[in-house]
């Protein structure tokens, strides 16, 4: 009797684990963040090495050296250009990026924009712990307004970026959320935006036990998420995901704010056709020559 | 229940594939009781590492247990349930740990854990339409149960303990 209705992975989760061991703080939202994709990429399929896993500087930063795909643990905040690089040079490979919310939205914020406009196929998973944690607890671009951190002493005056109306404000075709409180959600939706043609943009709660606002948040997470499949939420309708984004901070909701039921080409594709237009206006090898020897 | 399995319909499972659903249940327990000791480890907690690495062997006990039962009754069939299909059933949530836990708390992680996974058989019995797959998840919700009347004696058994150890780096986000 078959009683699963899945086809089955050619991988499985464990072959894109590698051999290094994570060194984040035990209890890190990090930890399952990863478990996550591992089974995100066996749903997909893809061998390790036709993909390359790009990273800024952070603690979720490490990712790419906890898989078995290629990795590059680059500059911070300059993730997003490097893999942009990687899939318009290569094509073939499967492109993922990770980072934290202060390697995306602050030093890194003015890449954002430009991956969305340029629409390279590209995954961007953002662990969003509202706080600096590799450096020991300071003010990061979506901490809450009235955070106490070792630079505001005070509480913040700053109001917090919201990165899931960033992304959708400048116009990018898939953008979902999730929480290591629901990894099958979480690998769900990872796997829905590797799998969507084009610049995705997955934001992940992902909460600092040290240095974070309040070391359970996780448990909170897993009282207060509100699927937005449940909720009757139309993925389809950017207007209403931008409604939803906007209690970013306030509400926890998970799944797909937002899916182009009719993505646009790629920046693959555009430059594919560009080559193809200009290979037929081009003039023959022997001409290049013969311009070169006359000049 | 529905966010612990993907794709496997548990009213009409198989008894192989439920045996084979055991088995993963035990295997992710003991690679997430590797990774706690590794992780204490690594974070200079001896005491929470020893005892993260007993329940590994627990869990691989159980694990080549049913692994055994499941090649007496079906041999090398191939098994069409992944642990890609599975989550957290009786492996304990990442976020249960913390790197000055004490052996205490590490019990109290444990004992979520199994009855996490009492809960997981206890339901899945409930649901199953075949008689010999409702005995084996009868069984191990059982057996669930026992490990948390162990987890409890062990609990009981240990000295009090004193005020909580302020060897954390302090907590600037109040």
């Amino acid at each position: 009797m078959t009683t699963t209705n899945a086809p089955l992975p050619t991988y499985q989760a464990k072959d894109y684990k590698s051999e290094l061991k994570p060194i984040w703080c035990p209890g890190c939202g990090d930890f399952g963040v990863v478990q996550a994709i591992y089974r995100a990429l066996a749903a997909i399929g893809r061998p390790p090495h036709e993909i390359a896993f790009v990273s800024g500087i952070g603690c979720s930063s490490r990712i790419p050296g906890y898989t078995t795909a290629y990795g590059f643990n680059s500059v911070h905040g300059r993730a997003l250009p490097i893999a942009q690089g990687i899939k318009v040079a290569s094509p073939e490979l499967l492109v993922l990026v990770a980072g934290g919310d202060g390697d995306g939205f602050s030093i890194g914020g003015g890449h954002v924009a430009h991956a969305v406009r340029r629409n390279t196929d590209i995954t961007y998973i953002v662990m969003d712990n509202q706080i600096y944690g590799l450096t020991k607890g300071q003010l990061s671009p979506t901490s809450p307004k009235g955070l106490h951190t070792v630079t505001s002493e005070y509480g913040s005056l700053e109001e917090a970026v919201n990165p899931l109306l960033y992304v959708l404000a400048y116009g990018a075709n898939f953008v979902a959320q999730g929480t290591p409180a629901d990894m099958a959600g979480l690998a769900e939706v990872i796997e829905a935006a590797i799998r969507f043609p084009g610049f995705s943009f997955v934001n992940v709660q992902s909460p600092c036990v040290t240095f974070g606002e309040d070391d359970q948040q996780v448990k909170n997470h897993r009282a207060t998420m509100q699927s937005l499949a449940k909720l009757g939420h139309d993925p389809t309708d950017r207007l209403a995901a931008m409604g939803l984004a906007q209690k970013y901070g306030k509400e926890l909701h998970t799944g797909v704010f937002y899916k182009n039921p009719d993505p646009p080409p790629t920046m693959n594709a555009l430059i594919k056709e560009r080559q193809q237009v200009l290979s037929e206006k081009a003039p023959p090898r022997s001409r290049i020559f013969d311009r070169f020897l006359q000049t | 229940m529905t966010d612990k399995t993907r794709s496997i319909d548990l009213a009409n499972i198989s008894l192989r594939d439920a045996l084979d659903l055991a088995v993963l249940v035990e295997e992710e327990a003991k690679d997430r009781y590797e990774e706690f000791a590794d992780q204490m480890e690594l974070h200079h907690n001896p005491e929470a590492a020893r005892f993260f690495r007993f329940m590994l062997a627990i869990e691989a006990k159980h694990e080549s247990r049913l692994a055994e039962r499941r090649r007496g009754l079906f041999g090398d069939e191939p098994r069409s349930v992944k642990r890609e299909m599975i989550f957290d059933i009786e492996a304990p949530e990442y976020d249960e740990v913390r790197a000055n836990m004490t052996v205490r708390q590490a019990l109290g992680a444990s004992l979520q854990a199994e009855t996490k996974a009492f809960e997981f058989f206890e339901a899945a019995a409930g649901m199953v339409q075949m008689k010999d797959v409702q005995d084996i998840f009868t069984e191990l919700r059982e057996e669930e149960r026992e490990h948390q009347a162990l987890v409890r004696q062990e609990i009981a058994r240990l000295p009090p303990e004193g005020p909580a150890r302020d060897d954390d780096d302090e907590i600037v986000a109040l």
